[in-house]
């Protein structure tokens, strides 16, 4: 019988990074993934808070906040091992948690994160004298025109100029930015020489949907001009960036990574987990650990669920959820809004070292922490918490 | 069991979140496939429902890697199946697509000539050199799988085993029957060394995976209403079936019911054992022979596909380490792009070559002593792509008792 150091159950981003953290600690690792999680869908920047000064913010937040059990002294730590992961696969990711950096959406608005990839980093856009937009022949979801029509509400000054390319994607489908992306990767040359011809000088920028290569894109480099991706709809070829660059580092430092693996149960033994039960084809299998990491997301990714209302549950371990009662504190309307979403709140309530707890705050299971989007008690998307939370959670669980 | 685990009734799970798209290796190197999502559980439900076809059904190779990224559990390989077994219901098969799905068929006529897999390896490679591949509509450029001289069915009957009262049937399948008998000979070693007496069912049909993925499914049906039968036969006699073949394995397991939908199947599925994971059961109930030989060898392990979908993690990692000096890498390069006979078909091979493209470089470093793969057109992939010939994990094994 293996006995595995940490079990990490979810392969979404505190997923990943959890087993990344424990695996650099010289941990033996198994990563039990459930579908290819939430990356994919996800923009690639790391937002840790919506303040101008997230580090400060984060200080001034109430004790409860999960950030306050973390502690800055992970939160930083996480953010620095996320960059190092990160750059080890040439994806280089830019930022700091003193301030927060812009990134051009899809449609032209600015987005401001912490910790952004480098090909996303619109930190240079105010210098520059024209802004050249560029569109691909056949893609969806992608309207240079009204991106600038947005994007001048930013900088009424400058130039803008919308070009398309045609990169030959066409064949019998739909062209996504993922597609275009995979159809690009190790074939960049035609995406090169259809930026060269507008002529942008260093003086100037070009904005792209993000279609750069998945792997080592060197079209920057053969362009005076910065060369600027934007965030897209799903499938989302910065966020499978991230992914992929998480699952080499797991790979060479030999985490067991085992997928289509739906964790149904917990073996329980007095106050600890000493093991979970996969539903595999056919039967059931038991992965042995000594510690049990729990990533599997909020109600979008199944981590928890709400057959009854206001009686949310944790579907593996059956740990207690928080969420608001009442109908009328549930949801707010306005989706859009400037207020939070009551619904958003609902999670598993830990202590200091992300052990759940009970409603009289009694530790459920000893070797058992929660990390990412089943923390309850913040609205992480109204706060912009989500990646910070999920990278920092995600640390500290793997240390302790 | 129940419904939910029936393919038909999975499309309606479907977020289109586009997980799949993402992952789909046919997409990666292709313009012309629409992809799983909208072929599958989009266009697949109006298909069911009405005469209609959708013309890019015909590039996915049911690797099953979109099943796998599907966070809501839709069986998006098995809804295309079904689709194309519905195509071809008024549509007629090419000769290249009744040839690959048959090759339990073809096996057994040529058993019955006298010097039967002789003259059938050398018809084929006289068949290549005449250029009569292309014209059936098969690749050229690969080498079919030769036949072995004596079917494992036949070698079987010389092996001497101790009787015991532990004992297990072997499911060869026709890959390793027909082909790779030393397969099935080093299975049989490995269980006795265990305290298994191997006993073989001659009553079993191929399992069906080529069948299915070619849209024979009638036939693949009839296949399936017989080993089932037979699997549930030696349940009662509490004799489990075990394959050292994943496609075999998930097949039994998981895609009779899929497809299908009865109950006996996923009743049959529960007496059914990859090698590997039987092995590991009998480790962890402490009955695992770990009286092994030394072996100061490294293995690139490339994980078969259809093993990764069973989500039993990876046994044969875990046994084969029990082995003093042995140590095994995963080859983390994805799908090899055969997928059974995909890679065969004339219009499938680039695809399948490109596919492959990641895993046959990963090869080529040559870091290791020997490529292993549970899957038989797997290893042929790897040897056609690399020159490299890997071998089945349970040969390693078997040198170790």
């Amino acid at each position: 019988m293996k006995i595995s150091d940490v079990i990490i159950i979810g392969g979404g981003l505190a997923g990943l990074m959890a087993a990344a953290v424990a695996a650099n600690r010289g941990q033996n690792v198994t990563l039990l993934t459930y579908g290819s999680g939430s990356l994919p869908l996800a923009s690639g920047a790391i937002d840790f808070l919506n303040a101008k000064a997230p580090a400060v913010a984060i200080k001034n937040l109430p004790d409860n906040h999960p950030y306050k059990k973390i502690g800055m002294k992970n939160i930083d730590a996480a953010a620095k091992f996320f960059c190092e992961v990160t750059a080890q696969d040439n994806l280089p990711y830019n930022g700091k948690l003193s301030a927060q950096i812009p990134i051009v959406t899809a449609v032209g608005t600015l987005k401001y994160s912490c910790l952004v990839p480098e090909s996303m980093d619109a930190s240079n856009l105010i210098n520059k004298k024209k802004i050249y937009v560029a569109g691909v022949k056949g893609l969806k979801d992608f309207y240079a025109s009204m991106l600038v029509d947005n994007l001048k509400k930013y900088f009424p000054a400058k130039n803008f100029e919308v070009a398309t390319l045609d990169l030959e994607l066409l064949g019998g489908r739909d062209i996504t930015c993922m597609g275009a992306a995979r159809l690009l990767t190790g074939n960049e040359q035609i995406l090169a020489d259809g930026l060269k011809t507008l002529n942008a000088t260093a003086d100037d920028a070009i904005i792209l949907p993000p279609i750069l290569s998945l792997e080592d894109s060197n079209v920057k480099s053969q362009l005076r001009a910065d060369v600027i991706e934007t965030t897209c709809l799903p499938p989302s070829p910065p966020g499978i960036r991230l992914q992929r660059a998480f699952t080499k580092y797991l790979q060479r430092a030999g985490v067991k990574v085992f997928g289509n693996s739906k964790v149904i149960r917990g073996v329980v033994e007095d106050k600890k987990i000493t093991g979970v039960v996969v539903k595999s084809v056919a039967r059931e299998k038991i992965f042995y650990g000594k510690k049990i990491i729990l990533a599997t997301g909020g109600f979008y990714s199944g981590g928890l669920i709400m057959h009854e209302f206001d009686k949310p549950a944790e579907p593996i371990f059956n740990l207690p959820v928080f969420c608001r009662a009442g109908a009328e504190n549930w949801s707010n309307e306005k989706l859009f809004d400037d207020k939070p979403q009551g619904f958003s709140m609902t999670g598993i309530l830990t202590d200091e070292n992300l052990n759940p707890v009970d409603a009289s705050g009694k530790i459920i299971y000893e070797n058992l922490h929660v990390v990412g989007a089943n923390l309850g008690g913040v609205d992480f998307i109204h706060e912009r918490s989500a990646g910070g939370v999920a990278i920092s959670s995600a640390y500290k669980a793997a240390i302790i | 069991m129940n419904d939910m685990t029936k393919a038909i009734f999975t499309g309606d799970r479907c977020l289109s979140c586009t997980s799949c798209m993402a992952s789909c290796p046919v997409m990666a190197a292709i313009k012309d496939y629409r992809g799983p999502k909208l072929v599958a559980p989009a266009h697949g439900r109006l298909h069911f429902s009405q005469a209609d076809i959708e013309t890019t059904l015909e590039f996915c190779s049911n690797c099953k890697t979109c099943d796998r990224a599907c966070p809501s559990g839709v069986a998006v390989s098995t809804l295309n199946m079904l689709q194309r077994a519905e195509y071809y219901k008024t549509h007629k098969h090419t000769r290249a697509e009744e040839m690959l799905a048959h090759n339990e068929r073809m096996a057994n006529l040529i058993r019955k000539i006298p010097f039967g897999a002789t003259f059938a390896n050398i018809g084929v490679n006289i068949g290549k050199t005449l250029n009569v591949f292309d014209k059936l509509g098969i690749a050229g450029e690969r080498n079919m799988p030769t036949y072995a001289a004596t079917p494992f069915k036949n070698l079987f009957r010389r092996i001497k085993q101790s009787t015991s009262g532990k004992k297990i049937v072997l499911f060869t399948g026709c890959y390793i029957n027909d082909n790779e008998p030393q397969v099935g000979e080093a299975f049989v070693k490995v269980m006795n060394a265990n305290g298994y007496e191997v006993l073989i069912d001659e009553n079993f049909n191929c399992c069906g995976s080529p069948l299915v993925s070619m849209g024979f499914l009638d036939e693949a049906r009839a296949h399936a209403g017989n080993n089932v039968a037979r699997i549930l036969d030696w349940k009662k006699k509490n004799i489990p079936v075990v394959t050292p073949c994943t496609s075999c394995s998930l097949m039994l397991k998981a895609e009779y019911h899929e497809l299908f939908g009865e109950d006996v199947m996923y009743e049959a599925a529960q007496n059914v054992y990859d090698a590997f994971e039987f092995l590991e059961l009998l480790q962890e109930r402490g009955e695992f022979n770990d009286n092994l030989k030394p072996l100061n060898q490294k293995f690139l392990y490339h994980v078969p596909c259809h093993l990764k979908s069973q989500a039993i993690g990876l046994p044969a990692v875990n046994i084969l380490e029990e082995i003093s000096g042995v140590k095994v890498q995963t080859a983390d390069a994805d799908c090899c792009g055969i997928a059974g006979n995909y890679g065969f078909r004339k219009d499938k091979y680039e695809i399948s070559m490109k596919i492959g493209k990641k895993l046959f470089e990963r090869v080529k470093q040559k870091d290791f002593d020997k490529v292993i793969s549970d899957c038989g057109t797997c290893r042929i992939q790897i040897h056609h792509g690399t020159d490299i010939k890997p071998c089945h994990p349970i040969e390693i094994l078997a040198e170790a008792y």
